[in-house]
């Protein structure tokens, strides 16, 4: 291992994450400077009334993972499917950067490598997709900022470049393994600036958005089960 | 462009967007990340599929953008990069104003479709509070507005008219169901203080006088208030916290002041919302008493046999269309289709519904803002569908907003159904056990049409509404003469004697409102009771803001024969104010 590899794959990474805490413990400090409103009103939740509250919260934060319970992950399957995929490549190439460096061993185990290049490189295939959807929808193209599309490119490659090293054979060539981890650095340093750091404001947003629908009685929400609802979104669809 | 070119107004809404900003708004506008999920949640979305300025993430941008600017460390460093924005503007103001109250209802079907949780609608709220705090709202809203700062009620509805009403109303009950029964007015001490919507007093009587059934069967030890008796609130519209927080605050002292022990809250969304969950917020307090919904309250008295009910006297198909307010902000969505199970036959759900129901189009103040009218139909293309595809007759629902928002659409889009409220189907359901002794021989009275004997004046210069006008007030048995407009009109008030005029506003020559003042002013006709009838709610000031006695009666058009033949009736049958 080349001086240069060395220095991406530890020092840099250990520079840019600390640099990274501080400025994220900094945004959660700009956050918390803000009061968080109160909420007077007796609950109108009917069950469960006294710990609606939680239990909105945490059917709040579970929401993701129940493409059911939201009519937009309910209609949208494929978009769905995206996100879970692409979120997985982020967690393959954010688990391979600290795999390589400490723990190179687990990346010897037969099926690892190939896992975690199948979620990266399907992660990197749907970014090309969401980048071709977001210029070519209309209403994305309007809404997107040069920070969505940077961020998404640089994701896309890094999803790519992450693919190619995965192997971590510096003895085949140290390029992948340099770009990789430089990549991840710059990342580290950008992330907190960029849209990117949305995963630090969702435990918040959706914390307070499932305190006061849990309160209220609108979370969990209810819906008649099975094929009447099908139905509804079949009917709102060619309604609309 | 530098900060001395500001303007006032927009120096101002940004010092006070840093006001408005709570940890819930950061996080809202902090969070999108623009992936496009809540687009198609919205039915301005639906209806203009080729227009991104609807989509949610759009709208909520434009505020996004000046928070970013000011508030957020990117926006301030790179703001091309976040494409951050800041506002220098009258006219940006302006264009705020079109998206804010011209382009969402702020129903929040996009905010629970959003996988990060942001709220929209609470964005929205409160972008349309810093431009109302400017003076930049379209003037229904600042009439509105006003209306409920300074008379107490949204609608403008005096204090001797909405007392005469009642005393009209409880006549009727009594008649029907014996002297016990009536309408309390300020009684202390009382188990229920039933608070109303202004639209029961102007436009739908009924719903008091139904409601009043059910409590006398229900033998309810209740009253309503005298004054503060406005549930709803403007505030929850303008994002006026303060005007919020002042209403709510009226009829909370209100009903501490009478000692009640619940206020119920008549059937309406925003209603609802505002008093039972936001207002406490807005007024800063916390109430010492209990609130429910009168949905509740019917729900429990079937259920505790206080009153009975006989479903078989509700047999056409309803369908029941929940209020945004009502579902997606207070969950209130299974007891009103328990109640409707009780008292009607045909039942058939709509889809989606619940929380996931599609905004009545007509929400968020839009019934008020009559510029925005043609987007307003035009989206209501969603709701349309979805009411007819459930092949009911009638659409059942607990908000007066949406009332008028669903019997605007059924008539624009040609559907064959009619709009009612809970409480209507209750009342028609509720069985009376007569207690009054009935004379063996009845005399059968002849059956009168119930404006015989009245001479009626109507004023209008367009046609069709004054051929309809007519034609339903002489269908009733009012003589009617008609003139088109106010020269006209005013010859023949001098030659000939009338009961009552109904008058249009907006009309060539002199309008309205001279015509009005013109009446009010000359002795021999100043006491002719008057119904305005306008299609133009900002014009309302034209008349209520004349050093005259206002006039009897107001409804908006279009105006339904059912709502008029109860207005009239209404202004007919009871006293006349006197100046």
């Amino acid at each position: 291992m080349s001086a240069l590899l060395h220095f991406t794959e530890h020092r840099l990474q250990e520079v840019t994450l600390v640099i990274m805490a501080i400025t994220y413990t900094l945004r959660i400090r700009w956050l918390l400077r803000f009061k968080a409103g109160r909420e007077r009103q007796a609950p109108t939740a009917t069950i469960g009334a006294s710990d609606a509250h939680r239990k909105g919260v945490a059917y709040s934060w579970a929401i993701i993972g129940m493409p059911w319970a939201m009519e937009s992950t309910r209609r949208h399957r494929w978009l769905y499917v995206q996100f879970v995929l692409f979120h997985l490549g982020v967690t393959a190439a954010i688990v391979m950067s600290f795999l390589i460096p400490y723990a190179p061993d687990v990346l010897t185990a037969r099926p690892v490598v190939p896992l975690l290049q199948a979620l990266m490189a399907a992660a990197c295939l749907i970014g090309c997709y969401r980048f071709y959807r977001r210029v070519s929808d209309k209403v994305m193209r309007r809404i997107s900022t040069p920070d969505d599309y940077f961020s998404l490119a640089l994701l896309t490659v890094w999803f790519f470049v992450a693919t190619l090293a995965a192997p971590n054979r510096p003895d085949r060539g140290e390029a992948p393994l340099v770009v990789y981890f430089v990549m991840t650095a710059f990342f580290l340093l950008y992330v907190p600036f960029s849209k990117i750091s949305h995963y630090l404001y969702y435990p918040f947003t959706r914390y307070y958005f499932g305190r006061s629908m849990g309160h209220r009685g609108v979370y969990p929400v209810r819906r008649q089960a099975g094929v009447a609802v099908r139905q509804g979104d079949r009917q709102a669809r060619s309604g609309a | 462009m530098s900060v001395g070119t500001r303007s006032h107004k927009a120096a101002k809404v940004l010092e006070r967007m840093g006001t408005k900003l709570n940890r819930q708004m950061v996080g809202s506008l902090a969070a999108c990340v623009h992936c496009g999920m809540c687009t198609d949640a919205c039915h301005y979305v639906l209806t203009n599929p080729d227009d991104p300025t609807y989509a949610p993430a759009y709208k909520a941008d434009l505020v996004r953008k000046i928070f970013k600017r000011h508030f957020d460390w990117t926006g301030r460093v790179l703001p091309w990069w976040v494409r951050a924005k800041s506002v220098f503007t009258d006219e940006e103001l302006e264009e705020l104003k079109d998206t804010a109250f011209g382009k969402c209802t702020n129903c929040r079907r996009c905010s629970v479709n959003c996988p990060m949780g942001v709220d929209f609608a609470v964005v929205n709220r409160m972008m349309r509070g810093l431009l109302v705090s400017v003076g930049v709202m379209p003037e229904g809203v600042a009439v509105v507005s006003k209306d409920q700062w300074e008379i107490g009620n949204q609608m403008g509805v005096l204090k001797e008219d909405y007392l005469e009403t009642l005393e009209w109303l409880s006549e009727e009950l009594q008649s029907e169901l014996g002297a016990e029964a009536g309408i309390p007015i300020d009684k202390p001490d009382c188990d229920v203080v039933y608070a109303i919507n202004p639209r029961e007093v102007k436009y739908d009587p009924r719903t008091i006088s139904d409601a009043a059934k059910i409590f006398c069967l229900a033998g309810e030890k209740w009253t309503m208030p005298s004054e503060g008796w406005d549930m709803t609130n403007f505030g929850l519209f303008s994002g006026d916290d303060d005007l919020g927080g002042a209403v709510a605050r009226r009829l909370y002292e209100k009903v501490t002041e009478l000692r009640g022990r619940k206020l119920v809250i008549s059937e309406c969304g925003h209603g609802y919302r505002s008093t039972r969950c936001e207002g406490p917020n807005w007024a800063g307090m916390d109430v010492p008493f209990e609130m429910e919904s009168s949905v509740i309250t019917m729900l429990r008295y079937i259920r505790e046999g206080r009153i009975k009910v006989d479903r078989a006297r509700n047999t056409d198909a309803v369908t029941f269309h929940d209020s945004c307010n009502n579902a997606r902000s207070c969950g209130l969505t299974e007891e009103p289709r328990e109640l409707i199970n009780l008292v009607a036959t045909d039942f058939r759900e709509m889809y989606p519904n619940r929380a996931e129901n599609y905004c009545c189009t007509g929400g968020g103040g839009a019934m008020s803002m009559s510029e925005y009218t043609p987007r307003r139909l035009k989206s209501a293309r969603v709701k349309a569908d979805q009411l007819a595809a459930t092949g009911a007759r009638i659409v059942v629902t607990s908000c007066h907003n949406c009332v008028d928002g669903l019997t605007d659409l059924i008539r624009h889009y040609h559907l064959d159904m009619k709009v009612t409220q809970l409480v209507n189907l209750v009342a028609r359901a509720a069985v009376v056990e007569l207690k009054v002794a009935v004379p063996a021989v009845a005399k059968v009275p002849a059956v009168a049409l119930p404006l015989e004997g009245y001479r009626i004046l109507v004023v209008d210069d367009e046609a069709d509404v004054l051929a309809f006008l007519s034609a339903v007030l002489s269908d009733n048995g009012a003589t009617v003469v008609e003139a088109s407009d106010g020269d006209q009109a005013l010859d023949l008030l001098k030659k000939e004697r009338f009961d009552l005029m109904t008058l249009d506003l907006s009309m060539p020559g002199k309008d309205g409102g001279v015509v009005f003042e013109a009446l009010r002013r000359d002795p021999a006709l100043a006491a002719l009771r008057v119904c305005v009838i306008s299609g133009r709610p900002e014009l309302r000031r034209l008349i209520y803001e004349r050093p005259v006695t206002p006039p009897e009666g107001y409804l908006d058009k279009p105006v339904s024969d059912e709502t008029l033949l109860l207005n009239v009736r209404r202004i007919l049958e009871t006293e006349h104010r006197a100046s």
